[in-house]
């Protein structure tokens, strides 16, 4: 029973830092109508500028998330700007797989900056609080924190702004919204702008708790996909649900399923999400 | 069939060069290990050119860069092949490069040398033209096993990444210490994912006495400080592949301190070995340039031994030049020598002494126990 209390405590870490790349994802989709498969780069790309401002600059890590933020969502914005606006007209499959080649060639230009190596940030390496049997990280319940602040503030700015009304306004229907003076483009910017720094953030929570290296946006973008999925695709509340449940079922299926297979837990739920839930948990599409 | 005999009747005799060839990487993985893997095989046949060549004839060699990736290696294996026709590649760093052009070597009957680690390779049919200048995998695992065994801990608990080493790995360990009575558990993950306190947490779950990491140093930074958050107070090993100075640098020095490493050797200290390092001009000597002394050593050697440049020679002549009442040999222009003379001689390396089992893989080989101290590799 320990053991399954230990996996629940586990999975819901997990699942939160999951649920912040998987927001992103759905945020774009919701305003564009596009899957952005790069977010897998701009995690990447977020881990480096945490990386850059930790370790290079000397910046406590909350300013590293912040600057891996703003990083990855100008990355994210000028990509789309050049690889990915041009081909809207042709269609969201189009897209999808430009996106995938954008994904290799901002991978890429990461390698060649930092190149192979992998890193680590400069925090402190603490030991496990213990409660009960119960193993608790500090850095893991410091970046769930992080990961909850990000989720809140990004529904408070959707919620009770201006602009946060006139971005669902756009995603609810853009020809209405652009006839009540709202710039689609603008909100589509902005959209990708968020979506893509919160991506960034994703990659310097995983790097605090782990590593950094080139496909560390790689080796989660399955579960991130699979959490944007099963939640409903476009649908933020979606993507914090979807990212609990694939961080809880990677961890509990480790009870039944030897460890080597745990990485098809993702599969396996988009597999179910579209045969039980084929607009997902939350999805309203 | 009737390509790869003409082929092979192309590079029969010595009546022109003698070419030989190496696919090495150059770029990739392996790149930062390639490019003085090369410049020793050419320094090597430049010596031997000024002294004259084999039989008379000038050694011809030829490389390309398998980019550590299997579609570049197989046009580069063919490109040497076809078009530079030599009879034996060296280098093959990667298993995964080498698994793909070992066929096309043995149908072509043009002798591989390689460094690539995985049991796989000897077990293909390969007609005899493998050779591995490495330490096979299984092997490592039941050097890794005495290691344990001698630690005197009742049990051990590995974690392996995923990949066509682990299982050899597992076995040659497994097969060392448990019938020895220390218990051996072991799990395979995929070493993809960012997250493994999973794993960690059934690692640690048993106990064990001593810890095995037997991933790539990428997964296992992030496995290592899941250990130490956990608070484990074991023994830590890990293979030579998995503790590098890249994980000793990702994980910490707090975190890496005591960690030991068993790991294949180079034959430091014997003569090869010290020929080498006037040859280079360097006192530590990486085992890939160890390697490569011995791969070229070893094909030239074969070829005068021979007296003939066909793959099938050096194939057939590859152990003869290790006859253990010959003459010890470390350097390839004295072998010559008394190869021309007559006389028999055995070939001891930089790397290891050089000799082949039926299937390829070296007989025995040499290892060394490293233990991390202040964040460095220190004799353990």
């Amino acid at each position: 029973m320990l053991q399954v209390f230990q996996l629940l405590v586990n999975g819901v870490m997990a699942g939160a830092i999951l649920a912040v790349p998987a927001i992103g994802f759905n945020i774009v989709f919701a305003v564009l109508q596009i899957s952005n498969f790069s977010i897998a780069a701009l995690i990447a790309v977020g881990a480096y500028a945490g990386y850059t401002a930790n370790v290079l600059l000397g910046l406590p890590p909350l300013l590293a998330i912040l600057a891996a933020f703003l990083i990855s969502g100008a990355a994210g914005v000028a990509s789309d700007r050049l690889a990915l606006r041009p081909l809207r007209g042709y269609g969201a499959i189009a897209v999808a797989i430009a996106s995938l080649a954008l994904n290799m060639v901002l991978e890429n230009i990461v390698r060649f900056i930092f190149g192979n190596d992998v890193r680590s940030l400069d925090v402190p390496m603490m030991r496990d609080w213990i409660f009960e049997g119960i193993h608790v990280g500090p850095q893991a319940v410091f970046n769930f924190l992080v990961a909850i602040a990000a989720m809140v503030a990004l529904f408070s700015l959707l919620s009770f702004t201006t602009v946060g009304r006139a971005m669902r306004a756009v995603a609810d229907n853009p020809t209405l919204a652009n006839i009540k003076g709202i710039d689609p483009e603008k909100m589509a910017r902005l959209a990708v702008f968020l979506g893509m720094g919160m991506a960034g953030i994703a990659g310097v929570l995983l790097a605090l708790d782990t590593a950094v290296d080139p496909t560390i946006g790689m080796r989660v973008v399955l579960s991130v996909f699979a959490a944007a999925v099963l939640g409903g695709l476009g649908s933020i509340p979606g993507a914090v649900v979807g990212g609990l449940l694939i961080g809880l079922a990677e961890q509990l299926s480790t009870l039944v399923v030897p460890v080597a297979y745990s990485s098809a837990i993702g599969f396996a739920a988009i597999i179910l999400a579209l045969l039980l839930f084929p607009r997902g948990i939350l999805g309203d599409r | 069939m009737t390509l790869a005999a003409s082929s092979g009747r192309a590079r029969a005799a010595m009546a022109g060069s003698i070419r030989i060839g190496a696919l090495l990487p150059l770029t990739g993985a392996g790149g930062p290990f390639g490019p003085s893997m090369a410049a020793l095989h050419k320094q090597i046949v430049d010596q031997v050119n000024a002294a004259g060549g084999i039989e008379g004839q000038r050694v011809e060699y030829s490389f390309e860069d398998d980019q550590t990736n299997p579609d570049a290696a197989v046009l580069g294996v063919r490109k040497l092949i076809d078009v530079n026709k030599v009879c034996a590649v060296m280098g093959l760093w990667s298993s995964g490069v080498a698994a793909p052009t070992l066929p096309i070597c043995a149908e072509n009957k043009v002798v591989m040398v390689a460094i690539a680690a995985s049991d796989s390779l000897a077990l293909q049919k390969h007609d005899g033209y493998f050779f591995r200048s490495n330490v096979d995998v299984g092997q490592q695992g039941e050097a890794i096993g005495n290691w344990a065994l001698k630690q005197g801990g009742k049990s051990l608990f590995g974690l392996l990444a995923q990949n066509p080493f682990s299982e050899p790995m597992r076995l040659g360990l497994v097969n060392t210490i448990q019938p020895k009575g220390m218990k051996a558990e072991t799990i395979v993950y995929d070493g993809r994912r960012t997250d493994f306190r999973a794993e960690v947490g059934q690692a640690l779950q048993a106990k064990p006495d001593i810890l095995f990491l037997g991933g790539y140093p990428q997964d296992s930074i992030i496995i290592m400080k899941e250990v130490f958050r956990a608070g484990y107070g074991g023994k830590i090993v890990g293979t030579g592949t998995c503790v590098t100075q890249q994980f000793l640098d990702g994980v910490g020095k707090q975190v890496s301190e005591g960690i030991y490493t068993v790991r294949p050797s180079s034959a430091v200290g014997s003569p090869a070995y010290k020929n080498l390092q006037k040859l280079t001009g360097k006192t530590d000597l990486d085992t890939n340039v160890c390697q490569s002394y011995d791969q070229i050593n070893l094909v030239l050697l074969a070829i005068a031994q021979a007296k003939q440049a066909t793959g099938t020679a050096v194939r057939d002549n590859m152990r003869k030049i290790g006859d253990p009442n010959g003459e010890k040999v470390d350097n390839v222009l004295d072998g010559l020598k008394l190869i021309a003379a007559g006389k028999s001689i055995n070939y001891e390396g930089a790397a290891s002494p050089c000799k082949f089992t039926p299937t390829g893989n070296l007989v025995s080989a040499i290892f060394e126990t490293l233990r991390v101290a202040d964040g460095k590799l220190t004799p353990g």
